[in-house]
């Protein structure tokens, strides 16, 4: 097995950092599948299969105090030498490497590396077992921070310096058929504007068209990019997307027309009152759209107590 | 229309109680599967009838400042849905009735008045 190869001096800062800050107890599986003393070890296969582990602690009746371990390891070893009716206590591993739940992970990491095994039980200050890591806990603790970080640097990456008069920007990533996340963007837009006391009516008609077109990128395009922009006197916002293209553009604009299909239906999509929806809020609405190059929608909602320029 | 006219005179479960539960105005209905029919309207603080149970439909009420949704056809709202619910401060009901029972009964309230 190779080691996990982030616990170096080479690593970037941000990892060791990390490794460093994540607590073993922030890792840990809580629930853990315990056997007592006198369970036989057939038992323990059993909880093994079905629990789809490779490790069970031998603890007392509440599961509090730990006395071994019984891994695959040690099921194998019984199978082949004709003793699986024993109880576990007869054969469970004693000489127990075990964590303490205030650890950094690193520690963690360092003794997966060190002694082999698959899994520690996690101890807390008062001896008491807490927890189990394995490395698949460790893994998905990492990539999930990880993703965040990586989240945070792409919003950085593509935010563009702004222009003069421009007040905010924001660029939201919108993926085909990310039902999951449909609606987040326009959610952001609003919340924004919310910190900064637009009146009402304006804010929903921003929120509207910023829905619909947000919803178009989901559910028409490859996949693309919603722009908000605020301006003194003006929201602009744009969706940019990779293709298909619209064949006719004026036809896309009547009310009713649509070619979603039945599933795209069944979420609540499809009226065809999208694009109309989207121009009957905004001041300005253009689309630009090519077919096999992709589709631009442009709206702007000038801004109340200020004439546009 | 109060909130509470729509609890008496439908058969329905609260699901979750949103902002200002106990003294809600409903000035009216609007009923569609579709969100963007939702998005058409232009008033607000309207009751949405639907028998969609995704969260599009939270996100929709919140857009349109629509304090209120009722679910139709007996239908439970799908996991996100509540939390948004409860997030926006936005009123889930679930009534066992289908739709145009639903405008029926509540359409014969309003006529009266
Ligand atoms: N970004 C896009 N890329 C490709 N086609 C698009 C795009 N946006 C809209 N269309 C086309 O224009 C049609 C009309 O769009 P519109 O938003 O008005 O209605 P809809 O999305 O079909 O339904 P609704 O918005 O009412 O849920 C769509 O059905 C689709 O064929
Ligand atoms: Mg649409």
């Amino acid at each position: 097995m190779s080691t996990i190869p982030i616990n170096t001096q080479e690593s970037p800062p941000f990892l060791l950092d990390l490794i460093y800050r994540l607590k073993v107890k922030d890792v840990m599986t809580k629930e853990v599948i315990t056997a007592q003393r006198e369970t036989p070890l057939r038992q323990i296969q059993y909880i093994m299969k079905e629990k789809g582990i490779t490790g069970v602690p031998i603890t007392d009746d509440e599961g509090k105090r730990l006395f071994g371990i019984v891994s695959m390891d040690d099921i194998i070893r019984a199978l082949d030498g004709g003793y699986i009716q024993d109880p576990a206590e007869r054969w469970m591993s004693r000489n127990l490497i075990v964590l303490e739940d205030d650890m950094p992970l690193q520690f963690a990491i360092s003794y997966l590396d060190k002694f082999r095994y698959g899994r520690f039980p996690v101890l807390n200050k008062d001896r008491e077992l807490v927890g189990i890591i394995t490395s698949r806990d460790i893994i998905i603790a990492l990539l999930v921070e990880v993703n965040k970080e990586v989240e945070k640097l792409e919003q950085r990456i593509v935010q563009p310096p702004s222009k003069p008069g421009e007040e905010a920007r924001r660029i939201y990533h919108v993926r085909k058929y990310d039902f999951e996340n449909a609606g987040k963007a326009s959610a952001g837009i609003k919340k924004l504007l919310m910190e900064r006391n637009l009146d009402p009516k304006t804010l929903r008609r921003i929120s509207v068209a910023a829905y619909e077109l947000e919803m178009n990128l989901i559910v028409h395009s490859e996949g693309g990019t919603l722009t908000f922009r605020l301006e003194k006197d003006r929201v602009e916002i744009e969706a940019k997307d990779r293709g298909p293209g619209i064949p006719d553009v004026e036809q896309a604009m009547e009310e009713g027309f649509s070619t979603a299909n039945e599933w795209i239906r069944s979420l609540g999509f499809g009226a065809g009152m999208g694009l109309p929806n989207a121009k009957r809020v905004s001041n300005e609405f253009t689309i630009d759209s090519k077919v096999g190059e992709g589709t631009t929608v442009r709206a702007v909602i000038y801004l109340p107590g200020q004439s546009a320029s | 229309m109060k909130l509470e006219t729509v609890l008496q005179r439908i058969p329905c479960t609260i699901i979750v109680k949103g902002k200002g539960f106990d003294e809600l105005d409903l000035r009216s209905i609007v009923a569609s599967d579709l969100m963007s029919d939702v998005l058409t309207a232009v008033d607000d603080r309207f009751l949405i009838v639907t028998s969609l149970n995704s969260e599009q439909v939270i996100r929709t009420a919140d857009i349109v400042g629509a304090p209120a949704v009722l679910l139709v056809n007996g239908k439970q709202p799908q996991n996100g849905m509540v939390r948004l619910a409860e997030e926006f401060g936005i009123t889930l009901l679930s009534t066992p009735l289908p739709t145009y029972k639903v405008c029926y009964l509540l359409g014969c309230f309003l006529e009266s008045k």
